[in-house]
């Protein structure tokens, strides 16, 4: 089995911070953690090349490091590549990740890292890597690299990978399925009898805590303001020209509402599984409240109406699709000088 | 309230000229079933099969699976408010055909978010492995109504034949002995050799106002839930016939089946009866249409638990999809805000598998959660042997081989609590 194993310099003995700027170099062989790495490994398993960056030039120059690296590892003909462990060591930790992410999407390559929950090299990369949990004590060296040898074996024979606590890694934030022994009815009664005895238990999901959004300061003067309505109703003209999906939408449109004071239930249609839409259907006003926009335009409340509404449809969808959707608006929204959005929903 | 069930092990099913229990085979007269289905005129016609566990065999469709069950004379009457009138549910012996079931098919594809399959009950394969209705044998019956019946007419006449066909077969067990028999009861909670024991209550969704129940749809004693608050329920009732699943295909993962024997409920029976702990009863409740009525529901719910049943915990399930997480977790929140520790019931809304999309709350009091996964589990099918369904065209796209999502294998995402599929974190 050929390995190649990345190491910042402290570990790969170049130096301390003052090396930090040391450029990416290759070593035949291994060094420092790699000779006990290969031990651990046992049987036929190298340390063919160690490849050794300073941190601050690996994160300075990723780019060139990581085209640099990958030629390198595509030479060298690796079985494996092994990353760390890095422990608390931020820069090294998002080196690693970089290295162990490019290496495994465009090569093909398995891989393995090692690095403490706390790293920003965790955050970055978790959710694409299997990121044993080094702790960060250094001095735990030896017990790391032996999860990372065991991971590694599994992940290289792709056997089923276990959960985080069974097999070391840091929590990855996916789902995926699994079939146990008990019912859900009997999860819940052991649930809540354990909750209730003040005993441990595991939840099968966690909350997400989100960052919190700040407030928008207010508009100065509404009377000059340009307004823009966005509703996540599905509300679309009829024929629903953008295809916009009822369910788990990856797409929004833009529909045109200038001369027109009030909006007709015959002209559009609800694209959107999750509600009872008759309403909407009578008076799509009642979801896009054009007919008192257009009434607070004429009293001089508001400056203008934007010409166009946005729309999509708000069911069943990941966050990755929304954030992506919500920053596409908010730049269109942007670029239009719009000053205030009115959001509506279901 | 006591309620006794009377087992009889089916372990076979077998067409018949006669309608009878033979030992552990249930015998089936199809022309004693016919008559009965066309006592409502709703139908033109009514086939039947059988399907085995293990046999290579697709039904679907699946409109719903109700447990052949009759009760005795004596005690409170077979479905009150489909079949007869309201009285309370529960009371008496109930004769069960266990390991049988009455399995009726829809005549056209629901083209909702189920898609074109519907929910498909498989007999073998790996999908049968992780389904709690492969391993019964189902009496599948085939309904044939005019294309011009209004469609509520039509999901009535479902239900009421299939009640009605289950209720017959299982009377034929009302002279027979039954091989063992379970006794259901909360009384004797307040015993001295029951202190400290914890109270733990049940709060089970049984429909989604999101959705527009159909014209006479029977949910609760034969109502459509319209006004409906939530309401303390005797365990018993649940079990006994009070409550019916929507007809509604994509507010899935309810079945007869499984409220007649509802996982949840009669685990806390077990517990109750193992002296872990004391069954304090159950709440029947609704997720809401709007946020005036949510806020209400959801506080006559906790406010139920928490004075009507002095629980010290209680368990949430959802019925449907998204929406009813919203009920579901703020209910559970007010719990917890009155003392009351709660574990709730969800299925796995990340269509992206990323745990941040899974939830549609962020409680941090309500942290006890049972997930059900599906998301990302599917099975090629093979083409079977037998496939049974309605039509011609359905049994063209059941015939297979295709992709068949868990979402849509009836069963194995239960919300009842029967699932085996748990969404891991990793």
């Amino acid at each position: 089995m050929r390995i190649i194993h990345y190491l910042n310099q402290f570990f790969g003995g170049l130096g301390g911070e003052e090396q930090a700027g040391a450029p990416l170099e290759a070593r035949e062989g291994a060094v420092g953690p790699g000779k006990l790495l290969e031990q651990l490994f046992g049987g036929d398993a190298k340390v063919v090349t160690t490849l050794i960056c300073g941190d601050n030039y690996a994160v300075e120059n990723q780019e060139a490091m990581l085209a640099d690296a990958l030629e390198k590892i595509r030479a060298a003909k690796a079985d494996l590549f092994v990353a760390g462990p890095c422990f608390q060591a931020g820069r090294y930790g998002m080196a690693a990740g970089a290295l162990c992410s490019a290496v495994q999407s465009k090569l093909s390559i398995p891989v393995i890292t090692a690095m403490a929950d706390e790293n920003p090299g965790a955050d970055l990369y978790r959710e694409f890597l299997y990121i044993v949990d080094s702790g960060a004590n250094a001095a735990r060296m030896r017990d790391v690299l032996m999860i990372m040898a065991n991971l590694a074996r599994r992940i290289m024979s792709k056997a089923p990978i276990g959960s985080p606590k069974e097999e070391g890694y840091l929590t990855r934030g996916l789902i995926r399925d699994q079939f146990v022994e008990k019912t859900a009815g009997e999860r819940l009664v052991d649930m809540v009898l354990a909750k209730v005895k003040g005993e441990l238990f595991e939840s099968e999901m966690v909350p997400t805590a989100f960052a919190p959004v700040p407030m928008p300061p207010s508009v100065k003067d509404l009377t000059k303001a340009k307004i823009m309505l966005i509703t996540d109703g599905g509300l679309v003209p009829k024929g629903n020209p953008d295809k916009i999906q009822g369910s788990v939408a990856t797409r929004w449109g833009s529909y045109r509402i200038d001369g027109c004071d009030d909006l007709k239930g015959e002209d559009y249609e609800i694209s959107h599984g999750g509600y009872d839409p008759q309403f909407v259907r009578q008076d799509p006003d009642r979801l896009v409240p054009l007919d008192v926009m257009r009434q607070l335009e004429k009293e001089g409340v508001i400056g203008k109406l934007y010409d166009e509404f946005l729309s999509t449809s708000g069911l069943a969808n990941p966050l990755s699709n929304t954030r992506r959707m919500g920053r596409e608006m908010a730049a269109k929204a942007k670029q239009l000088g719009i000053d205030a959005i009115i959001l509506t929903s279901t | 309230m006591q309620l006794t069930l009377a087992i009889h092990p089916i372990s076979e099913i077998r067409f018949d000229s006669k309608t009878r229990l033979n030992g552990a085979t249930l015998c089936v007269s199809k022309e004693e079933l016919r008559r009965l289905a066309l006592e409502d005129s709703s139908f033109e016609g009514v086939d039947f099969e059988i399907a085995r566990p293990g046999e290579s065999c697709r039904a679907g469709p699946v409109f719903d699976i109700v447990e052949p069950r009759a009760k005795a004379p004596g005690g409170s009457p077979d479905w009150p408010g489909i079949l007869g009138a309201p009285e309370t549910a529960g009371v008496g012996t109930t004769h069960v055909l266990q390991g049988a079931a009455v399995t009726l098919l829809r005549e056209q594809s629901t083209g909702d978010s189920r898609g074109a399959v519907g929910y498909v009950l498989e007999m073998s394969g790996a999908p049968a492995e992780n389904c709690p209705y492969a391993s019964l044998n189902h009496l599948i019956t085939i309904p044939h109504t005019p294309p011009g019946l209004p469609e509520h007419s039509r999901l009535r006449a479902y239900r009421v034949a299939q009640l009605k066909i289950a209720v017959y077969l299982a009377r034929a067990a009302l002279d027979a002995t039954p091989t063992r028999t379970e006794i259901l009861d909360v009384a004797g909670a307040n015993g001295e050799d029951r202190v400290g024991l914890p109270r733990v209550a049940y709060v089970g969704q049984i429909f989604s106002r999101q959705r527009k129940p159909q014209l006479d749809e029977p949910i609760l004693y034969g109502t459509d839930t319209e006004g409906m608050l939530p309401v303390v329920l005797h365990p018993n009732e649940w079990l006994d016939g009070a409550v019916a699943p929507s007809y509604h295909c994509s507010l899935g993962g309810a079945e007869t089946y499984f409220y007649q024997n509802n996982p949840v409920i009669m685990e806390l029976y077990r517990r109750h009866q193992t002296q872990e702990l004391n069954f304090a009863g159950t709440v029947a409740t609704i997720a809401s249409a709007n946020n005036f009525d949510r806020e209400r529901n959801c506080r006559f719910a906790a406010n139920l638990v928490k004075w009507a049943l002095k629980a010290d915990a209680a368990i949430l399930t959802k019925f449907g999809g998204g929406v009813p997480h919203t009920d579901l977790s703020e209910t559970a929140r007010l719990l917890e805000g009155a003392g009351v520790k709660t574990a709730v019931q969800v299925t796995d809304l990340a269509r992206d598998r990323r745990v941040e999309s899974a939830l549609l709350f962020n409680f941090p009091e309500v942290n006890a959660i049972v997930c059900i996964g599906g998301n990302s589990t599917s099975w090629k099918v093979p083409r079977v042997e037998r496939v049974i369904a309605a039509n011609s065209g359905l049994a063209e796209v059941l015939a297979g081989p295709f992709e068949l999502e868990s979402l849509n294998a009836v069963g194995v995402a239960n919300q009842q609590g029967a699932s085996r599929l748990r969404a891991m974190v990793y």
